[in-house]
């Protein structure tokens, strides 16, 4: 493959790595998990990189490839991990912005979203990230009306677990 | 406004929180070795294709086959046998890689999930199909020796132990033999339905998942 390319490429990967760093902080649970995966998602990006056309942005595309890596790929690093102090990014919530009953909200609220199953995880993820059901449902491959379906049940979910 | 839609504007802020690596670190990352489980499904694949059939090169078990071949009179069907079994695994290992290529991660997640079971469903026919043989094999080499006198020297060739008549000694070998294929067949299935098991259980779990939505 020609140097170009590689430029090109990791070009375009650096200016879109939050998504694929999204992607990995909602599926793992530890800095060496969340680096693993990344690695992962990279290399899958990149093999498939020759048959991307263009025809959609390069974000578009990414995610494609990141949840179907994180979902169908991805198996869990076997390498020993110290847990304790990762504090992971999706629980950062900046104090100044938000009044304490919002801020335990938010909590908790990204600690449910982590028990969901990997599948549910991939339409939340989808959803925050501002996608309509169209693409939600083409990415998952399943129909729009279950995509919608789906998610009004994730909301109930998520509802049941902040008002107990 | 809903639960989630808080959530929403949390997580599209969460840019500056999120780590940053240079041009340098992703320009490694793309050199680095897949640990997939498409590339771990392919590798434990081929060595099942292969594993069966390195049997075959072991020279004693290899002098053995070849004696039964052409020491008895159900050599035609020993040969007609194998010939058979070749062409099954060729057919085995096309199909294998015809459904191998069509996996892609530009699909969507089903379609990917569908078509990983799918390439993996072909290596289990085809675990299935040869310890079929195998038992196959083993039941008739039972069934020559118990019906086929000439058979007993092939597998004793030392003298017939005191206290036993040859019709003895042909039921013993022939019952061993039937022991032997039950309990091979069973440690080898066993060992792979556990390898194959863990190797998808969590793709099997995420595909069942997609397919109860569409109900």
């Amino acid at each position: 493959m020609s140097k170009d390319l590689e430029h090109v490429f990791v070009t375009e990967l650096q200016n879109n790595q939050n998504i694929v760093h999204k992607v990995c902080s909602l599926y793992t649970n530890d800095r060496d998990a969340h680096n693993d995966l990344f690695q992962e998602i990279t290399i899958q990006l990149w093999k498939a990189y020759p048959k991307f056309r263009g025809d959609s942005k390069f974000s578009t595309w990414m995610y494609r490839v990141a949840l179907n890596t994180a979902i169908t790929l991805y198996r869990k690093s076997k390498r020993k991990v110290n847990t304790q102090n990762y504090d992971s990014i999706i629980y950062k919530i900046k104090a100044d912005e938000y009044d304490e009953t919002q801020e335990l909200q938010l909590k908790l609220m990204y600690t449910a979203v982590k028990q969901l199953g990997d599948i549910d995880k991939a339409l939340v993820f989808l959803y925050l990230e501002d996608k309509n059901y169209t693409e939600i449902s083409e990415t998952l491959g399943i129909s729009e009306v279950n995509a919608r379906v789906k998610m009004n049940r994730i909301k109930t979910k998520l509802k049941t677990i902040l008002n107990p | 406004m809903d639960e989630l839609d808080i959530l929403k504007k949390d997580w599209q802020k969460k840019g500056e929180e999120l780590p940053k690596l240079s041009y340098n670190d992703i320009y490694k990352m793309i050199w680095k070795k897949s640990s997939s489980s498409v590339k771990w499904i392919f590798i434990i694949s081929i060595l099942e294709f292969i594993l069966p059939n390195l049997l075959l090169l072991i020279p004693s078990v290899r002098t053995h086959q070849i004696e039964i071949y052409y020491s008895n009179n159900s050599k035609h069907l020993f040969l007609w046998l194998t010939i058979f079994q070749y062409i099954v695994i060729f057919y085995f290992i096309y199909q294998f890689y015809k459904r191998y290529k069509e996996i892609s991660v530009l699909d969507d997640a089903k379609t990917l999930m569908k078509n990983i079971l799918r390439t993996r469903k072909t290596v289990k026919h085809y675990i299935i199909f040869s310890l079929s043989m195998i038992f196959l094999t083993m039941l008739l080499m039972a069934a020559s020796v118990y019906f086929n006198p000439d058979m007993l020297s092939v597998f004793y060739k030392t003298d017939i132990p005191d206290g036993l008549t040859e019709e003895e000694l042909r039921t013993m070998l022939a019952i061993g033999f039937v022991i032997i294929s039950i309990v091979m067949t069973s440690i080898i299935g066993l060992i792979y339905f556990l390898l194959y098991g863990l190797l998808i259980r969590k793709l099997n779990k995420n595909y069942k998942e997609l397919k109860r939505m569409e109900i």
